[in-house]
């Protein structure tokens, strides 16, 4: 069972990883970014989201913008400052962290995004349950290993409703949180074109691999827009690279 | 892709001998000093390789091994370096030279045991002070803290490292793959490289050079990743963009162009005339040969006209990167990938656009700088918007409109500059109002006068001209005119302005000595009432907005340029005058 998304904003930002910095966009929407949009809308452990492919709706166009931003990274408060005792400050102060930077953002976006997700056997899942006895809420659910409803089509009727009234964990985003988008499920057979370009986009960014969640590493893919779609490969298969 | 475009660049520039481009491992540097030495490693000479006349002396290049990259840290280059390092005299840090000497000369013993290498080996681990103090060039030398490197007295100003053998040695250093992760941009695996070679000659970057690809600080840094790790780019890659662009950067490059404050680069997919001549299309024209830049965008004009990038040369991809220093890093204001075709087809039309009738003495193309100096408070470069520039060239190369801003700066200058509609701004107003969406519908505006431009605030325009040379042939010279006094109002509330000019035209008209002449006059007032009673129901309007105040701009001037032309008609010859 997949989906068709469409999503569309004014600003977007899917930030070149070698150009974090100076963000400087891709020219479209990356496959993670995609993603995250389902997963604003619905996402359990039960699920996990792959994207078939993304169509673009709009022009590309671009926006350079000089945008104030923070230098420095937020700390965990220590101990003393938690427990009330007198310490400098853990906060930051704006006025001395500034800095300028610039950004080439596209503007105004419109993506077709088509997904399924794999349904993940209660089995599999990573475990997050309570080991005391007086967590438990009554005595079956100690023992019971998995609810007697756990199927892929339950998730299925759940994004489904979700993403038809419009209701999400928190609001989609393209790239970058402050390029909030609007979403609609939409029917892919209806008459919308994508843009009538192909190219050769180079190596894109695919998603992150957490696998080893110590050391997550990027993943990379060769992105071709052909009539303004892009396919994108399966997680596992030999296009995507290491 | 950016990367991507530059080290593709860099493979084409690489495999032409020709190019002066360094082969990995290497770098191109400017070598001030050479100290020459015999087959034993005695000192010889220094020698002066600084060209040029007059306060600026250059020094001449050389393909030197790969700079390495250090900020405060001790770390010596192969075969040439500071006085610092070379001879262990720095006069800023004393404390650090014997380190600096004793690395230096390290690096050299690590390339292994061979031949050519023993003469500076000696040289280095002797003590040669009292024959360096006595040459020439020493003082300076160490005084400058300046480059130098290494070279036999019968080699004829080869440095050592470029001799064969030691090149060789040079060569197998460079180069391990390992498996270690694939690299963004090529897609292969290779070494990810930690801290990527500098990019010199960014117009207001740090002078040691400045990234693209850098994570200096922990607000960069994501999933604890150190430096070079945040963006997996291979060893081979990052040395192939960062050759390729700061060879796009050198001085002598026809292939950048500075734009206020941003480098606007380019190059091509494949060797096109146009790489070489886009600077010279936009900038002012070298001195020694001022008709350059006429005859190069003419031929541009020409050959477009002509459809000779229609071919299949045309469909070759052309490349435009803005870069803007912030320190040390680089940021990326424009990237832009088109068509050989596309782009003088652009650029093409812009030259079109901006081409309108002007008195002969007046240039026939205006550099970029001339035409943004023109809407410029006072008309002083420094008072230049500061985005302007950029979106001016991302709108010329895209073939989109002008941005709003430069319409309204433009007639903001002409009316506080007492309604002097000069040409580059009347070619720059046409080109905005030509190219406006808005005006999509209108006629549109030719070269010269159209009397039947339907748009009434054209036609107001060239009731305001009119209305001024009634004046000026009726009262001769006067310390202002109607121009200086009324413009401003006249363009943007003509209703309040006209009835009053329309009043004092009977007296000026009156005082024209030639019948003859004070009917023609009337006539065309007539002529210019009727069109603009044609195009609204009230006589003048209230208020015109900026796009109507464009026109009446380009009306004023087109018909103030039509009475300075001579016609084969029967009207009194006219005295040659120079509009301002």
């Amino acid at each position: 069972m997949d989906w068709c998304l469409e999503v569309w904003g004014d600003y977007a930002c899917f930030t070149r990883p070698e150009m974090k910095v100076e963000r400087v966009s891709y020219d479209v929407m990356t496959p993670s970014a995609a993603r995250a949009v389902y997963e604003s809308i619905l996402w359990k452990p039960a699920i996990s989201w792959n994207i078939t492919s993304i169509e673009v709706m709009n022009p590309i166009k671009w926006l350079s913008v000089r945008r104030n931003e923070v230098g420095k990274k937020a700390s965990v408060p220590g101990l003393k400052e938690l427990s009330g005792e007198k310490e400098p400050s853990s906060g930051i102060f704006i006025e001395d962290e500034r800095q300028q930077r610039a950004g080439l953002l596209l503007r105004d976006v419109r993506y077709r995004i088509h997904a399924f997700f794999d349904f993940i056997p209660p089995a599999q899942r990573k475990k997050n349950l309570p080991t005391e006895t007086a967590l438990w809420a009554d005595a079956g659910e100690e023992t019971e290993s998995a609810r007697a409803d756990e199927c892929p089509a339950k998730y299925a009727a759940m994004f489904e409703r979700r993403a038809k009234k419009g209701q999400c964990f928190h609001r989609p985003y393209l790239g970058c949180r402050e390029f909030a988008c609007n979403f609609q499920l939409v029917n892919p057979n209806v008459d919308k074109k994508p843009i009538p370009e192909s190219c050769d986009l180079g190596w894109m960014l695919y998603d992150m691999d957490f696998s080893d969640i110590e050391n997550p590493h990027a993943l990379f893919f060769r992105a071709k827009l052909d009539g303004g779609t892009i396919r994108v490969p399966k997680k596992d298969s030999e296009e995507v690279l290491a | 892709m950016i990367l991507q475009s530059l080290k593709e660049y860099y493979d084409r520039k690489a495999l032409d001998p020709q190019s002066g481009i360094a082969p990995p491992g290497w770098c191109v540097k400017g070598i001030p000093f050479i100290i020459v030495l015999d087959e034993k490693g005695a000192f010889v000479s220094i020698q002066d390789m600084r060209e040029g006349g007059g306060k600026k002396k250059v020094a001449k290049e050389f393909v030197v091994p790969l700079a390495v990259k250090k900020t405060v840290n001790i770390a010596a280059n192969l075969l040439w370096g500071t006085a610092g390092y070379v001879l262990g005299l720095d006069l800023k840090k004393p404390m650090k030279q014997e380190e600096q000497k004793r690395t230096f000369i390290n690096r050299i013993k690590a390339l292994g045991d061979i031949d050519d290498l023993k003469p500076v080996i000696t040289f280095l681990e002797t003590d040669n002070s009292e024959r360096l103090q006595a040459d020439q060039y020493y003082q300076e030398l160490v005084e400058d803290n300046a480059v130098v490197s290494f070279s036999y007295c019968d080699d004829n100003g080869l440095l050592v490292c470029q001799r064969p053998s030691v090149a060789k040695a040079i060569n197998k250093t460079v180069g391990k793959k390992s498996n270690a992760s694939i690299c963004l941009v090529s897609g292969e695996p290779d070494e990810t490289e930690r801290l990527h070679p500098s990019i010199k000659g960014l117009y207001g970057a740090h002078t040691s050079g400045a990234d693209i690809v850098s994570f200096n600080l922990p607000a960069f840094r994501s999933y604890n990743k150190e430096q070079g790790g945040n963006a997996p780019i291979g060893e081979i890659a990052a040395f192939a963009y960062t050759t390729a662009l700061n060879f796009l950067l050198r001085k002598e490059s026809k292939q950048k162009f500075r734009l206020g404050g941003d480098t606007l680069v380019f190059w091509s997919a494949k060797e096109t005339s146009i790489e070489s001549d886009f600077a010279s299309w936009f900038e002012e024209p070298p001195e020694d040969d001022p008709d350059a830049k006429t005859y190069k965008i003419k031929a541009l004009l020409k050959s477009v006209e002509s459809g000779a990038y229609t071919g299949p040369d045309g469909k070759d991809f052309f490349y435009i990167l803005g870069l803007s220093p912030n320190k040390k890093h680089i940021s990326i204001r424009l990237w832009r990938r088109t068509t050989v075709s596309n782009f003088a087809l652009n650029i093409a039309r812009y030259f079109k656009d901006m081409s309108i009738v002007k008195p002969p003495n007046k240039p026939e193309y205006y550099s970029l700088k001339q035409v943004l100096k023109s809407i410029a408070v006072l008309d002083e470069s420094e008072n230049i918007p500061p985005n302007i520039a950029g979106d001016m060239m991302t709108a010329i190369i895209a073939g989109t409109p002008f941005p709003a801003s430069v319409l309204m700066a433009a007639i903001r200058r002409i009316k506080s500059d007492q309604g002097r509609v000069k040409p580059v701004r009347a070619a720059l107003i046409k080109a905005c109002l030509n190219r406006s969406r808005l005006n999509i519908n209108n006629k549109e505006l030719g070269m010269s006068l159209d009397v039947t431009l339907p748009v009434v605030g054209y036609q107001l325009g060239r009731l305001f001209a009119a209305l001024e040379k009634i004046q000026q042939e009726g009262l001769g010279d006067t310390n202002t005119t109607i121009r200086e006094r009324y413009y401003g109002a006249a363009s943007t509330s003509p209703a309040t302005v006209f009835p009053i000019l329309m009043r004092m035209k009977r007296h000026h008209i009156a005082k024209i000595e030639k019948k003859g002449r004070q009917v023609n006059l009337e006539k065309l007032l007539t002529e210019i009432m009727s069109r603009i009673d044609a195009t609204k129901s009230e006589a003048f309007p209230r208020h015109l907005n900026i796009n109507a105040q464009g026109y009446f701009a380009i009306g004023y001037y087109h018909q103030m340029q039509d009475f300075y032309t001579k016609h084969d008609t029967k009207t009194a010859p006219e005295t040659e005058a120079v509009t301002e």
